[in-house]
């Protein structure tokens, strides 16, 4: 029976040649890297994010008077509602740190470099476009933790000069946070967010297929890193193939996400949901001690220690734009950070004060 | 010639229709609906006894009418200048509070202490008689 359905898709649109073809031309290099699948991890993640959260949206109510009611209303009324919403908080979580692992691994095996730069910017902008969809889920709750963590990081581009003011009344709609507010964060996570998001996916997954897996710095036959006159694709004959031997490996890794996902939804499932996030906002209240979520903590301690707001936002958008462009600023062939140790002690010291700042504003 | 005219046209067709659409654009995103202008509120003084507050919303903003001790009736934003955070009236010390960061402020507004640099936002009031008018 099951031959026959095959038989008859084969028949008509050829789908063993045509996934014969995908595999047998992509291999992977004989030194590939085991850390070089936690971007399936990271793809894998996202996808759990789209159908958690097309689950919640099934019950969310968009609006300043039931938004928070319906969340609660899935944590304790609808079946397992707390399980999804759970996964869709956690698993946020999870994705960005995912995310910023695949990009560390990226960095330490120098894979950003020629020819490789713009499939660097397309996953340094899918990071910052993924911190964006966390940001603005986390109004959609209207809980008062979250109500009053984006009140305060919507009020931060306001000490750019010019242009601040109008970046805060365009996030709020309007000076205050209102129920357009929530409105306008609603329809970026819902609709404009996944849209870039998928384009900026596909524009990366395409460059990962047209250029070829990288080979890291670290192994017996390390690629070619001499700067390219002409396109060519990176074909390892003597490599794996991607399938079953890279899959296998991807797959593992998707398992230790999952694990961890769960292990911390069944032992820490209020880690990413304090108190007061089952509290309903009161916009005329703020409550003592409010932080933004975890991945802004670093900024936000920069800001809180940096009295001149505009120069701490503007080290941080100079940070930022040497982080999507680091490819054009690191101009030299040798990819392996070990060899290069001014660059590894600098990486070390950016990570640990990143790490410093953020349990500093934590606490 | 006559394709490089008509490249030449093409462009300024483009940008043209492309720069037409972003100053709506930037305007329909930077829409404050919901936030009426020119409303006014009253009270009667002797709602606010002297070294008393009350709390209000005017105009969609946060606010505080204090009854100074030694200055008379004030209307201040509540919204601190730093982050955004609502600073709450602490009538022993005579000073307004931000939770947030520390931010303080004395009853004109004007900072004491904290991460603030700019005063809160004073709002026109008015005395008309008994009454105290906002706005």
């Amino acid at each position: 029976m099951w031959d026959k359905i095959i038989g008859w898709f084969e028949v008509r649109i050829g789908i063993g040649e045509l996934v014969k073809e995908g595999l047998d031309s992509c291999r992977a290099p004989k030194n590939v890297s085991i850390f070089q699948t936690i971007g399936c991890a990271a793809l894998a993640a996202f996808v759990i994010q789209v159908f958690t959260g097309f689950c919640l949206l099934l019950y969310y109510a968009p609006n300043t008077e039931q938004a928070f009611t319906s969340v609660q209303s899935i944590m304790q009324d609808i079946p397992y509602g707390w399980l999804f919403r759970t996964m869709h908080v956690v698993g946020g979580a999870l994705l960005l740190v995912t995310m910023t692992m695949h990009m560390l691994s990226v960095f330490v095996m120098g894979s950003y470099k020629n020819p490789r730069e713009m499939t660097w910017i397309a996953g340094g902008l899918l990071f910052f476009t993924t911190v964006f969809f966390a940001f603005s889920g986390n109004l959609l709750p209207w809980s008062q933790l979250n109500y009053w963590q984006t009140t305060i990081a919507t009020a931060i581009p306001s000490s750019f000069p010019y242009a601040g003011e109008f970046i805060t009344e365009v996030l709020r709609s309007g000076g205050q946070m209102s129920a357009l507010t929530l409105n306008r964060f609603f329809a970026l996570h819902v609709s404009f967010l996944p849209f870039v998001f998928f384009l900026l996916l596909v524009f990366h997954l395409f460059l990962v297929r047209r250029i070829g897996i990288s080979s890291p710095p670290f192994g017996t036959e390390p690629e070619n890193t001499s700067p390219r006159t002409a396109y060519r694709k990176e074909t390892y004959p003597d490599g794996h193939p991607v399938y079953p031997y890279f899959m296998v490996r991807a797959a593992f890794m998707v398992m230790v996400y999952l694990s961890v996902l769960f292990l911390l939804i069944t032992f820490l499932p209020g880690l990413f949901l304090p108190e007061g996030s089952v509290i309903q906002a009161n916009p005329l209240k703020t409550p003592a001690q409010v932080r933004p979520e975890w991945y802004l903590l670093a900024p936000y301690q920069m800001l809180k220690l940096i009295p001149n707001k505009f120069f701490t936002l503007s080290v941080q958008v100079i940070m930022g734009v040497l982080f999507i462009f680091w490819p054009f600023f690191d101009a030299r062939k040798e990819g392996n950070i070990l060899k290069r140790p001014l660059l590894f002690g600098l990486s070390l010291s950016v990570i640990t004060l990143w790490l410093v700042l953020t349990i500093w504003g934590r606490y | 010639m006559r394709r490089r005219f008509l490249k030449i046209m093409l462009a300024v067709l483009g940008f043209t229709a492309f720069g037409s659409l972003l100053y709506p654009l930037a305007r329909f995103l930077s829409a404050t609906r919901g936030e009426p202008k020119g409303k006014q509120l009253a009270f009667k003084k002797t709602e606010i006894p002297i070294g008393a507050a009350r709390d209000i919303v005017f105009n969609g903003t946060p606010a505080i009418i204090i009854n100074r001790p030694d200055g008379g009736f004030v209307a201040l934003s509540r919204v601190c200048t730093h982050l955004g955070c609502l600073v709450d009236y602490d009538k022993s010390k005579k000073r307004l509070l931000c939770p947030c960061h520390a931010g303080v402020y004395d009853l004109d507004g004007a900072v004491i202490s904290g991460l603030p640099t700019r005063p809160l936002r004073e709002i026109s009031l008015k005395i008309k008689g008994d009454d105290v008018v906002i706005g």
